[in-house]
Formats: structure tokens, C-alpha cells, sequence
């Protein structure tokens, strides 16, 4: 409980520096909007030009296009310490002033940071999640809403834990930006589409290495009413669940580069 | 048992370097950091650690901090090896690297402090109390709601300080904390620490090149080579045995009178005088002052020990560093 405390309370204090420059905060915050409204620019073009994809209406693609933008700007936002300033952490050696304090170092660089110029962007998946379901008349059961909001807080474990393999390459001084950039960044512009429109190749990569489809496509689809792959009703509960699995690898993955920088040093 | 028992520490850094021009290859070469370095600290004591560029002294600050695990040899502190269960053991010791900020910097350093409360489950009435003694102590209770970007760095340094001692520690680990500090800085951090290692008996290793930083505080001096300790005593006794020689300054009252020396003495001229430095051992001042009277009358005369700094630079290019 004091680790959520601890979390929270770091937030307060870095929300507070970073209002220090509110016109910096301003224009970065709308350079954000401009740059994930252009992104759904492209969904709106699609949609225009070809109105469904496979068995995918408008609708339903406005939908995993906000479900993807709602989860990765969440997870940027709250998850900055790893997705964005990891590396500079340890290029920079302030990761040794984290090893002296008694805390899990995971949960310090989580502390570390957090990107509220993202809530534009978060805004701009919610504009594309409440239009989406409009069209398609999603039927907002409890049960629906429930299975929305696991989908997004394990797709946040997952994005993170996507991340963490940059960080550990970076501990073993690896330059290997493009490599796990090609998960991170690429599997959100691939998984804004519905996974089965992909070639199979991609299509196991995103479900098996990345389960980028597992977390979100397949709880979406179920709220959509076209279950994807033809699967039941509890494998949409289910599968989000993947993401845990890959997070806990991550994390131990990261332990051990963690005993590697203890005993190479900076 | 003393409270630092370090023995046969070894620790290799490889380092990777292109080779050739050209070459694709990259030659690994390892640099011995330190080699078999032992000693032993009792608590309470205040010790200084010094040595060149790269000796190794950082090093041993960040194995002792549990930054880093060495690749022989071992350590106890407090009765813990510093690179085994670190969230345990980093709760008992602070660490202040003089180049490395570890408070938020655009915040005022109260919320910071208040966030270190947090980090090291400090309850509040014993934060309360440390707070306000330590701000006594740093002079710090005008700043306590300034942000620490725009302090100085010399009370960005005291806040640094202050953060790193919330926490009650037995033993506190300093890298260089006078590192760029004014003279006003540097005595009032040197108060500070005399005052923290006697009231609280913690136990403090600093790493310096400021000679006068250890003249005034460290009764014991360690001094590192690259890798090894060479020296292990008090300061003055590392001097004595370097301090041997003295600068005269000298004027005469005409211009054309040059002192007639023997070659062991180092004469020479500067402005309208000489600068001679001579080793009493060597030449008895009484000689030399006859020497020097025979070539005319003398207007002034000064003389002075040599700079610590110097002797230092001396005793580095005898070990060889």
C-alpha cells in the first residue's frame, strides 16, 4: 500500500514541475493533439474510401483505433520513467542514485516520471472509442464496460512490459533502439487495425510474441459482437490476462541485466 | 569487530576500443579498478580517501555503497555485505555523489525531503525532528521552499546533504562533495560534517583532491594509487615525509647582487628578486642565510613551507602515479 502511496505521491510532485513551464506544457500538450489527430486522420480516410475492412464496419474501426490510443497514451503517460527516460537513466548513471535508496528499482523508475502532455492524445482515442461504438450500437452492459477496462489496464502491463526489453538492452549497452522500437511503436500502428487483416506472419507475432491481439482484439471484438477467430465468450476474459505473463517475464529479464549493471558498472 | 572491515577487494572493468582504422573489430581491454585493497574503519571515524584521477576511489565508494559488486575479496559494514540484499542494507547508509543531484529539481526541496520520508518509511515525528535539526545545522531554513534549480551550488549542495541524512544513517558515503564550492561553501560544509560525526558518531568516508578538506577534518588520510592503497595514517606523518623543502623569497638593495649558491638549491630570478627553494636537510638555513647575506645587503625576505598541493603532486610522482 505504501508503494501505491509512494507512486501517487511522486506523480503530485512531478505534475507540479512540470507546471513550473505551463507555455512549454501548453504548446507540447497541443503538438500531441495535432500529431494522434492526424492519426486518426488516416482512419478516417480509410473508412471513407473503403467503409469496411473484411468483416469490420466504420464503426468497429474506429473503435480499435481508440482502444489502442486510449491504452498506449496511458501507458506513456504513467509508464514515462519506463518508456521514455530509462535509458538516459543509465547512460547518465542517475539509475546508481535509485540503487542506494531501499526500494525495488522497477518501481523508483516508474516513480521517476509521468507525460501528462499525453491526456490530448488519451482524449483523441476516447473521441474515436465513443464515436466507434456508436456506430456499431455497442451495448453497454456492465458486463461490456468490465471487459473494456481490463482490456485497457492489461494492455498498459503489456505496452510496459514491451518496453522493458528496450531497457534491458540498453543495461547490457546494447544500441538496439530499432529492434524493440519495431514492438513497441510498430505494434501499436499495426494493432490500431484488427489483427486478422494482417498476413499470418504478422498475424502470430502479434498474438503469440506481442499479444498485442489477444489483449485487445479479442476482448474488442466480443464487445463489438464478432468475436474474432471464432472464439467463446470466456477466452475474451481470459486472454487479456497475457499480458501479465510477458510482464513477468520482463521483469525478471530485468532483474537479472540488473545484477549485470551491479557488477559491470558505469 | 571494526565497523568497515574491507579485505582483498578486486574489482576489472572491461572496455571496448576500435582497434585499427578502419577495423571492424573492437580490442577489449580490462582495467584493473582496484586490486587487493584492504582496511579496516571503526565507527565514528571520519576518513579521508584521496588519490588521482581514476585511482580507483569512486569505485570503492560505489562497492561500500552497494552500487556495484566487486569481483574478489569482501566487505562488511555494520556487520552487512553491501551487495547483498541492497534494499536492507542501503537503509542504514547515505551517499552524497558530488556531481550527481539526487533531489527533484524543480520542486521546492521540502517536497522533496517529504518524498524521501516516503522512499525510507521514516516515521514522522523522527522526520520532524531530523528535519528541523538538520536545517539548523545547514543553514537551510530560508530555502526549505525554494526549488533546488535555482540555488546556488553551494546550497544546492547542503540541500543535497540534508536529503541524504533524513534517513538517520550510521554511515555516510561522500564523492567529492567540495567539488567547484566558494570558500565560504567549503568551510561550512566541513563545519557541518565535523558537527554531524559528533553528534550523531556517524561514521563518514569522503573522496576529495581538496588537501585542505582533509587537513581540516579527517584526523586519518588512505591514500589510492590505481587500484592499490598506498598509504594508510595520519596526514601528517604522510607529510613529514614529503614536506622537506622551503621557498625563500628574497630582495636585495641593489640590483646587481646574486646570491652564489651550490647546486643542490634551486635558484630563480622573478621580478626584482629571487625565489630559492632549499632542503634544510641538505643545506642548514644558518649556511644559507650566511651564503645569501655575502652577496649584499638584503632589503626583504620571506620564508615560506611548500603548498600541500604540491606535496601532494610530489608524493604522486614517487608512487610512481
Amino acid at each position: 500500500m505504501n508503494t501505491v502511496r509512494l507512486y501517487l505521491r511522486s506523480m503530485g510532485i512531478l505534475l507540479k514541475s512540470q507546471l513550473q513551464y505551463p507555455l512549454s506544457f501548453l504548446l507540447q500538450t497541443m503538438a500531441q493533439l495535432i500529431m494522434e489527430g492526424g492519426e486518426m486522420l488516416a482512419v478516417v480516410l480509410l473508412v471513407d474510401r473503403f467503409d469496411h475492412l473484411n468483416q469490420w464496419s466504420a464503426g468497429d474501426l474506429y473503435f480499435f483505433f481508440g482502444l489502442m490510443s486510449v491504452t498506449f497514451y496511458i501507458t506513456e503517460c504513467f509508464g514515462r520513467g519506463i518508456t521514455g527516460s530509462f535509458p538516459s537513466m543509465v547512460r547518465t548513471g542517475q539509475l546508481d542514485t535509485l540503487l542506494i535508496r531501499p526500494r525495488g528499482i522497477l518501481t523508483q523508475v516508474l516513480c521517476s516520471a509521468v507525460d501528462p502532455r499525453r491526456i490530448t492524445c488519451i482524449a483523441v482515442g476516447i473521441v474515436s472509442l465513443t464515436l466507434g461504438s456508436r456506430m456499431s450500437r455497442v451495448d453497454w452492459t456492465a458486463a461490456n464496460i468490465l471487459l473494456l477496462a481490463e482490456s485497457i489496464f492489461c494492455g498498459f502491463w503489456l505496452i510496459l512490459g514491451l518496453f522493458l526489453i528496450e531497457a534491458i538492452l540498453c543495461i547490457h549497452s546494447v544500441k538496439s533502439v530499432e529492434i524493440a522500437n519495431a514492438l513497441t511503436y510498430g505494434g501499436r500502428s499495426a494493432c490500431q487495425y484488427p489483427v486478422d487483416a494482417f498476413p499470418r506472419s504478422l498475424r502470430t507475432l502479434f498474438t503469440v510474441i506481442a499479444p498485442f491481439a489477444l489483449v485487445m482484439h479479442v476482448p474488442a471484438s466480443r464487445i463489438l459482437g464478432k468475436p474474432i477467430f471464432g472464439w467463446p465468450d470466456w477466452a475474451a476474459w481470459l486472454s487479456p490476462l497475457s499480458s501479465f505473463v510477458l510482464f513477468a517475464i520482463m521483469v525478471f529479464l530485468f532483474a537479472k541485466a540488473m545484477r549485470f549493471y551491479r557488477s559491470t558498472g558505469s | 569487530m571494526s565497523y568497515i572491515h574491507v579485505q582483498h577487494l578486486s574489482k576489472r572493468f572491461q572496455t571496448r576500443k576500435k582497434s585499427e582504422r578502419r577495423s571492424l573489430r573492437r580490442e577489449k581491454t580490462t582495467i584493473q579498478a582496484l586490486e587487493d585493497v584492504s582496511f579496516d574503519i571503526e565507527q565514528g571515524e571520519l576518513i579521508g580517501y584521496i588519490g588521482p584521477n581514476g585511482a580507483g576511489k569512486s569505485t570503492t565508494v560505489k562497492i561500500l555503497s552497494g552500487i556495484l559488486t566487486p569481483d574478489e575479496g569482501d566487505a562488511l559494514v555494520g556487520g552487512r555485505i553491501p551487495w547483498k540484499n541492497r534494499k536492507e542494507y542501503v537503509k542504514n547508509i547515505g551517499v552524497v555523489f558530488g556531481q550527481r543531484m539526487q533531489l527533484w529539481w524543480d520542486v521546492p526541496i521540502l517536497d522533496s525531503y517529504s518524498l524521501l520520508k516516503d522512499i525510507y518509511r521514516i516515521p514522522e515525528a523522527a522526520y520532524q525532528k531530523r528535519l528541523s535539526e538538520l536545517a539548523e545545522a545547514l543553514n537551510l531554513g530560508d530555502l526549505l521552499r525554494t526549488p533546488l534549480r535555482q540555488m546556488s551550488l553551494g546550497q544546492r549542495m547542503r540541500a543535497e546533504l540534508c536529503g541524504s541524512l533524513l534517513h538517520q544513517p550510521e554511515m555516510l558515503f561522500l564523492d567529492e562533495p567540495t567539488i567547484g564550492l566558494d570558500a565560504v561553501s567549503k568551510l561550512a560544509l566541513r563545519d557541518f560534517l565535523k558537527w554531524e560525526n559528533r553528534e550523531h558518531r556517524t561514521t563518514i568516508l569522503l573522496t576529495t583532491h581538496d588537501m585542505e578538506d582533509i587537513a581540516a577534518l579527517c584526523p586519518r588520510v588512505m591514500v589510492l594509487g590505481p587500484g592499490r592503497k598506498l598509504y594508510d595514517g595520519s596526514l601528517q606523518d604522510l607529510l613529514r615525509h614529503y614536506d622537506k623543502a622551503r621557498t625563500v623569497e628574497i630582495r636585495y638593495d641593489r640590483d646587481e647582487s646574486v646570491p652564489d649558491l651550490p647546486e643542490s638549491v634551486q635558484t630563480r630570478k622573478e621580478g626584482d628578486g629571487f625565489r630559492i627553494i632549499y632542503e634544510p636537510e641538505k643545506l642548514p638555513t644558518a649556511e644559507l642565510l650566511s651564503l645569501l647575506q655575502q652577496a649584499g645587503p638584503i632589503r626583504e625576505m620571506t620564508v615560506q613551507p611548500q603548498n600541500i598541493d604540491h606535496l601532494i603532486a610530489d608524493m604522486y610522482r614517487e608512487m610512481g602515479l
